[in-house]
């Protein structure tokens, strides 16, 4: 993979390595000047074993992800590259006609041979071009005379042998070149496999009616020498030129001219811009044009691996959310564990600057580990989804897929996890350093100095303050200079101001920041920022070092002249002029206790109505949902602050934004601020809301289950003390509760949501009413159509069972037999509602589509039901009886409307919005491309959703369909079998019969479709689910935490009369209500948020009338998985608290 | 208030060449090397001895909180050694009843939760329980605060519900380990003369391992301990002589 998100990933790999050593030196030059600190940090990763596992195994996940989604990315990216060279050996473009500027019959779109002596001698001594090969080709049935085995599709090319020894030969399974003579024919492994196919066997050709026989010569690989032309129908062989000319009549001109550019197979692409270039100025004002197919069919597979990647980190940032809430929690719950070393560290003199280097040396050992395991498991998981993939879709992919992981890969994936893992333990080191030295070493609960402002107008003033001064400046600034480029020098200037900001903080706390009764002589102020500021170049030079320079100057000018209090007018001075609010900041007292929470939180309000505003201009869901979601996060925030009913205010406002975030997707808000577009990003950015509104919702609420588990207390008297502290212990620590319960809600949002809509999409397209009616169908080889070219009033239900029992098939189990001739995607042309936009602004007035037009037995025989039907027309079967008796009428399938879902499918037909039932007959224009003319046909229905799965598009009457577009070559037959009767067995019949036809029963193409459904569904899930371990290995460390926590609490619990397993029980009742919490918030958010997405018009109005069904089963076996794995991941600390010595215990402290 | 003994019974907890060794993996701590004493019902017998001479082992051992290395404890004639786990912890929860120095209540249940918890174990019913824990409360004068979390009590407070938790079930023992090690003076002599006074009434024997002389003085009978053995024993009066003389810490 070239790129990510348009960044090439040379200068990702190069940037995240380059940061990685950096952290790396900064940590190394810790250990050499802190050899102490350093080490004690370091020997606490031995010390709990079973901890450190469960760490590591936390840290992983995010380099596990990365690796996996490049991973992905590289094989894909590899597998078609790789595909591409084999198929296309020598060849790099091809010459071919240009139907599209200059449209014609078919059977005109071809090269004379002339041309090809014309380039020959134009490019004789091109530095670029090597040489060029005329080929012909056919699309043939071919039947094998031992074996009878047939193939109604095989693609025929032709070519001279002079010519491909240009290109390298056609070369046989030994690698033998292979020449063609007369009647020999080399055919593919492909086609030698289908109709068991060996060198001297003799096949028949068949084209029009006539049959020819040739003679194997050799069995070559898979190339577009020997008719490999299509991934996904690789069966072909190869004749020699003038063999095809014979059998097609088609002499003095060929299909396509194959150009070879110097160099290999490989390096031959790198002069296909030049060749390109110079084959095009010499076809100028002809109607031949030039497809780089090598280099192109390159950069389809870079586009199709950087989808494949970026699909996979889309759905894995649930994973990497949790990830870092656990990496957060587990250094939480480490400082915690550590509190009392470091108190006693700090009263021996230890400063805070030292234990959070202590803290660090520790966490990247944690982190250094982590990243090399999750490569590890990364790459494992690129096996196990390449494998995946493989199974349940190889085939539609037409490619052979090989895992492959570039070093370059691995080495960013290493580096993104080690970078994203360190900037939380930094974080979190830094909370962990400022304890109460005395509180800490007796291992007391921390307390606050009193502050006389707290809840008070001033006290909130100076949090906001103290919000923009600390990063709100730069920060705001950054965004409007986004929203209003215009103005974006201004904003900017005033973010680089804003730098000042976070150095005040920074110097505020050292000895540089002290009063003179406190400061210590001799220690100047910090010089890591300096260094800092030089290495780093450009935003070092020209921010940090200016930033940090004003910084000290100003914290020197007032670090004597701290005045007793501020007016609250002048803090509200502060706020809205930064100098002025820089000022203030840096005047504030040293130990002033700051409302943080208000600071950023107002931050993020400000930003929410920036991103409102700017939401509601862009028709942006995303920006206009996340900006009312942060102003609400600050309302709680500020309520909480004035001690306004914190659970009632943040039970409001977290249901008040559920309530929002119901609406906004189905489109209820409409009315008010119009329509508004969401894309794929909106699945995460409603997961991370919704589920951290539920979480505030069970963790300021679960109380209220404590009563009703006393209830209980009669018929499980034994335990209900174990379930009363399962639920009451986890409430006294409300943090680390609802980080465990949003990340396991998070993970559970994404599986269920997934699979509640899939299973939907599921119900509504892939059920059997896709079939039609029919059992069976059989594309007919065009060269070869069965029966005649009538109007469709004929009965082609005779030639068609005459033509099978002409070649012994039995025709007894078929009850009808239908035709339907079909105008295929690239030959259709239909009129837009709109004009569609390209990429370079030009407007195209016509899409392409499918057209079938199916004969009267067709018609008649369907059972395809409408979703809505014109005026004038009450039943379906008016409709097809109007389709049947009237011309120039049509119907179409719901995928030719406007599609409001995610994604966008270029060049389909848009017919705009889908039109309500009893709606007025409109125009639909078909336009042929091979003449340019133009046909009216008035659409008059509008098939159901299910349609959309074996004949999406138009349908019509054979008659008109030749009528509009006459050329339409493609003959599909379908039958209806008698009731017992296999439809296998049917299609197995047609097929051996029949040389010119492929059949297959609907029901197991419907079988196989959905089973590549289920199968990416599995894959994703699966991905998702990595992130479950996440939540999991929370629950793991909280519990091996509270073990330590409580264990003087257990020696009590077993000295009073308590057993083990009343003990264990508990632990586990704990962790199950943590669990359960996550689980049911995930459970109920991700199905109620699909309903109201799956029944709303906005997200796709094909399936908003067809109901919804929840798929209970699957979603209690994820429910299932996910809190049996909880459970076990809890059974091994509660077992050990269960063994906790007694004795001992009571004595621990 | 009279300290004396008013029904002195007989034995019921019995020890005979009582030993115990930490093996902390690089070094073998002796804390018991041959303990023998006997406990008589009613008694109140006070053990004491300087940091780290085996007196909260002997304590753990006794009640069997720990296991030992050698010798042999009854409890009413009753060889706890040979009890199974489960055995013993239900023994703990019908017939003994715990008071420590760091109270040990669980910050997340109210007084009476925490007093009712060793009934709701040994399957009382719960409304039973409640009754017998506020009853218990009643009798340390907290009833009205079985509410409140241990949080919302004073250290005095605290350690009163441990009584009452201690006596819900009306045990035959009380062992306590430094009952007043937390307190001020005046809250320890509270706390004493709620435990002399309930030893009178409710007639149980009672071990209390402490540092303090007039804690020990309260008792009947006084031990001394000494690296792992008994160095001597002393009577109520010659303890409370030994305190009015000032001395008598260890």
């Amino acid at each position: 993979m070239q790129e990510f998100f348009g960044v090439p990933m040379n200068y990702i790999a190069g940037t995240a390595a380059a940061i990685t050593l950096l952290i790396l030196a900064g940590v190394a030059f810790i250990g050499v000047r802190n050899p102490v600190m350093f080490k004690m940090g370091l020997r606490n990763i031995p010390r709990r074993k079973a901890q450190t596992t469960l760490i590591v195994l936390g840290l992983m996940l995010s380099t596990v992800i990365m690796t996996a989604a490049f991973g992905t990315g590289d094989t894909m990216n590899e597998s078609i590259t790789s595909e591409i060279y084999t198929l296309g050996g020598e060849i790099d473009e091809i010459i071919e006609y240009n139907d599209e500027d200059f449209p014609g019959p078919e059977d005109e779109q071809v090269l004379p041979m002339s041309l090809v002596g014309e380039l020959d001698a134009e490019f004789a001594d091109d530095p670029d071009i090597d040489a060029f090969m005329p080929m012909g080709t056919e699309v043939l049935p071919i039947q094998n005379t031992r074996t009878r085995l047939n193939e109604g599709q095989a693609r025929v090319v032709g070519w001279r042998n002079e010519d491909a020894a240009k290109f390298g030969g056609l070369k046989d399974l030994d690698g033998d070149v292979v020449t063609l003579q007369g009647n020999e024919i080399a055919v593919n492994e492909e086609l030698a496999d289908n109709i068991n196919a060996e060198p001297g066997d003799t096949l028949l050709l068949f084209f029009e009616g006539q049959s020819q026989e040739v003679v194997v010569k050799a069995i070559t690989p898979n190339t577009v020498l020997a008719g490999t032309f299509d991934t996904t129908s690789r069966q072909g062989g190869a004749v020699s030129l003038d063999f095809l000319s014979g059998i097609t009549g088609q002499t003095d001109s060929v299909d396509g001219i194959m150009v070879t550019n110097k160099g290999g197979v490989k390096s031959g692409v790198e002069h296909s811009d030049a060749a390109t270039e110079k084959l095009e100025a010499f076809l100028a004002g002809t109607p031949y044009e030039v497809d780089s197919i090598k280099a192109d069919g390159i950069d389809e597979a870079e586009l199709f691996a950087s989808f494949f990647t970026t699909f996979f980190i889309i759905f894995g940032l649930f994973s990497i959310a949790a990830g870092v809430l656990l990496i957060f929690l587990i250094f939480v719950m480490l400082a915690a564990e550590r509190k009392p070393e470091m108190g006693m560290a700090r009263a021996v003199g230890a400063k805070r600057r030292q234990i959070v280097e202590s803290f660090l040396a520790e966490g990247m050992g944690y982190d250094l580990g982590a990243a090399l395991v999750g490569l590890v498991f990364g790459v494992l998981v690129v096996f196990g989804m390449v494998g995946l993939i493989s199974y349940f879709a190889g085939d539609s992919l037409g490619v052979i897929i090989q895992v492959h992981v570039t070093p370059r890969s691995l080495l960013t994936a290493f580096c993104i996890g080690v970078i994203a893992t360190f900037i939380v333990i930094f974080i979190a080191s830094w909370r962990a350093s400022r304890i109460n030295i005395t509180a800490a070493i007796r291992d007391l609960p921390e307390t606050h100095p009193v502050n006389p402002e707290s809840s008070t107008w001033l006290g909130y003033l100076r949090g906001v303050l103290n919000g923009f001064v600390a990063f709100g400046i730069t920060v705001v600034s950054i965004v409007l200079a986004l929203r209003f480029p215009a103005l974006a020098p201004a904003f900017l200037l005033a973010a680089v101001t804003g730098i000042l900001g976070p150095w005040i903080y920074a110097l505020r706390g050292s000895n540089f920041g002290a009063p003179a009764s406190e400061r210590l002589i001799g220690e100047g102020h910090p010089k890591w920022p300096w260094i800092l500021g030089a290495v780093v170049p450009v935003i070092g030079w020209f921010v940090i070092l200016p930033g940090y320079a004003l910084a000290l100057l100003l914290v020197r000018l007032t670090r004597d002249r701290k005045p007793a209090g501020v007016p609250t007018w002048l803090v509200a001075v502060g706020i809205v002029v930064a100098p002025v609010g820089m000022v203030l900041a840096a005047l504030q007292d040293r130990g002033r206790a700051i409302a943080w929470s208000v600071g950023f939180g107002t931050v993020g309000a400000v930003l929410g109505v920036i991103m409102v505003q700017w939401g509601l201009d862009a028709n942006s869901q995303f920006l206009f949902a996340g900006g009312v979601s942060f102003v609400a996060f600050w309302v709680a925030i500020t309520l909480r602050y004035f001690r306004i009913a914190e659970r009632a205010s943040f039970t409001i406002v977290s249901l008040a934004l559920l309530a929002f975030w119901y609406i906004t997707p189905a489109g209820l808000l409409e009315p008010i601020v119009g329509e508004l577009e969401g894309d794929f990003e909106m699945f995460f950015l409603s997961g991370m809301v919704m589920v951290t509104a539920g979480t505030f919702i069970v963790v300021y609420n679960a109380d209220i289950l404590l009563p009703a588990i006393g209830a209980l207390g009669s018929r499980f008297g034994r335990i209900v003390p174990a379930v009363k502290t399962a639920v009451a212990y986890p409430l006294t620590s409300r943090f680390r509760t609802g980080m465990t319960v949003m990340m396991i809600g998070l993970i559970m949002f994404s599986l269920i949501m997934f699979q509640t809509i899939n299973s939907n999409f599921s119900r509504v397209f892939l059920n059997d009413d896709a079939r039609g009616g029919w059992d069976v169908q059989a594309l007919v080889n065009s060269n070869n159509r069965i029966g005649g070219d009538g109007d469709g009033a004929e009965n082609q239900d005779d030639a068609f069972r005459a033509a099978l029992e002409e070649n012994g098939g039995d025709t007894s189990g078929i009850t009808t037999v239908a035709e339907a001739r079909i105008s295929g995607f690239f030959d259709t042309e239909v009129k837009h509602a709109e004009p569609d936009t390209n990429d370079d602004g030009s407007l195209d007035e016509f899409g392409r589509a499918i057209v079938i037009g199916g004969d009267d037995a067709f018609l008649e025989g369907t059972s395809l039901a409408m979703e809505s039907r014109a005026a004038g027309y009450a039943t379906d079967a008016d409709i097809y009886r109007a389709l049947r008796e009237e011309s120039n009428l049509v119907i179409a399938t719901p995928g030719m409307f406007s599609f409001e879902g995610f994604g966008d499918f270029e060049d389909i037909v848009d017919l705009g919005e889908r039109p309500e039932e009893g709606f007025e007959p409109f125009p639909v224009t078909v336009r042929n491309p091979a003449t340019g003319e133009t046909t009216d046909l008035m659409l008059i229905g509008v098939l159901d959703d299910s349609a959309d799965v074996f004949f999406l598009g138009f349908m019509t009457s054979k008659e008109t369909l030749l009528g509009a577009l006459p050329e339409s070559e493609e003959q599909t037959f379908y039958l209806k079998v008698a009731e017992g009767v296999d439809a296998d067995g049917v299609a197995d019949t047609v097929e051996g019969s029949l040389v010119q036809a492929s059949a297959d029963s609907l029901d197991s193409l419907l079988d196989d479709q959905r089973r590549q459904q289920q199968g990416f569904l599995y894959l994703f899930q699966g991905f998702m689910g990595l992130g479950l371990l996440v939540g999991i290995a929370a629950l793991g460390v909280i519990a091996s935490r509270a073990v330590v926590e409580r264990r003087q609490q257990i020696g009590m619990l077993r000295a009073i009369g308590y057993q083990r397993k009343m003990v264990a029980l508990s632990f586990l009742f704990e962790s199950s209500f943590i669990a359960l919490s996550g689980i049911i918030t995930g459970f109920v958010l991700a199905v109620s948020l699909s309903w109201v997405l799956f029944t709303s018009d906005n997200f796709d109005e094909s399936a908003s009338g067809a109901g919804f069904t929840v798929p209970w089963l699957e979603l209690f076996i994820i429910s299932g998985v996910a809190f049996i794995a909880s459970l076990v991941m809890t059974y091994f600390p509660a077992r050990s608290a269960s063994r906790v010595p007694i004795a001992e215990a009571l004595r621990y402290e | 208030m009279s300290d004396s003994p008013n029904s002195i019974g007989e034995v019921v907890i019995e020890a005979r060449d009582v030993h115990k060794t930490y093996d902390t993996g690089s070094i073998q701590v002796h804390a018991l090397r041959g303990v023998s004493l006997q406990v008589r019902r009613g008694e109140m017998v006070a053990i004491m001895g300087p940091s780290g001479c085996g007196k909260t082992t002997l304590l753990n051992c006794l009640s069997g909180l720990d296991d030992f290395d050698g010798g042999t404890v009854l409890i009413n004639g009753t060889d706890i050694a040979r009890m199974a786990d489960d055995r013993k912890t239900e023994f703990r929860a019908k017939d003994m009843g715990f008071v420590f120095q760091t109270y040990n209540l669980l910050p997340v249940l109210s007084a009476a939760e925490n007093v009712e918890l060793p009934l709701i174990v040994s399957g009382t019913r719960p409304k039973v329980a409640r009754e017998m824990a506020l009853t218990s409360l009643d009798r340390v004068n907290l009833r009205q605060y079985g509410n409140n979390r241990p949080g919302q009590l004073s250290g005095g407070q605290r350690q009163r519900v441990t009584i009452a938790r201690a006596l819900v079930n009306r045990p035959a023992i009380v062992w306590a380990d430094e009952p007043t090690g937390a307190l001020d003076s005046k809250t320890a002599t509270e706390i004493m003369d709620l435990i002399v006074e309930l030893n009178s009434s409710e007639h149980q024997s009672c071990v209390i391992v402490t540092h303090d002389p007039k804690v020990a003085a309260r008792c009947h009978r006084t031990i001394r301990m000494d690296d792992g053995l008994i160095a001597t024993e002393l009577s109520q009066d010659q303890m409370k002589a030994e305190v009015a003389a000032g001395g008598g810490a260890h």
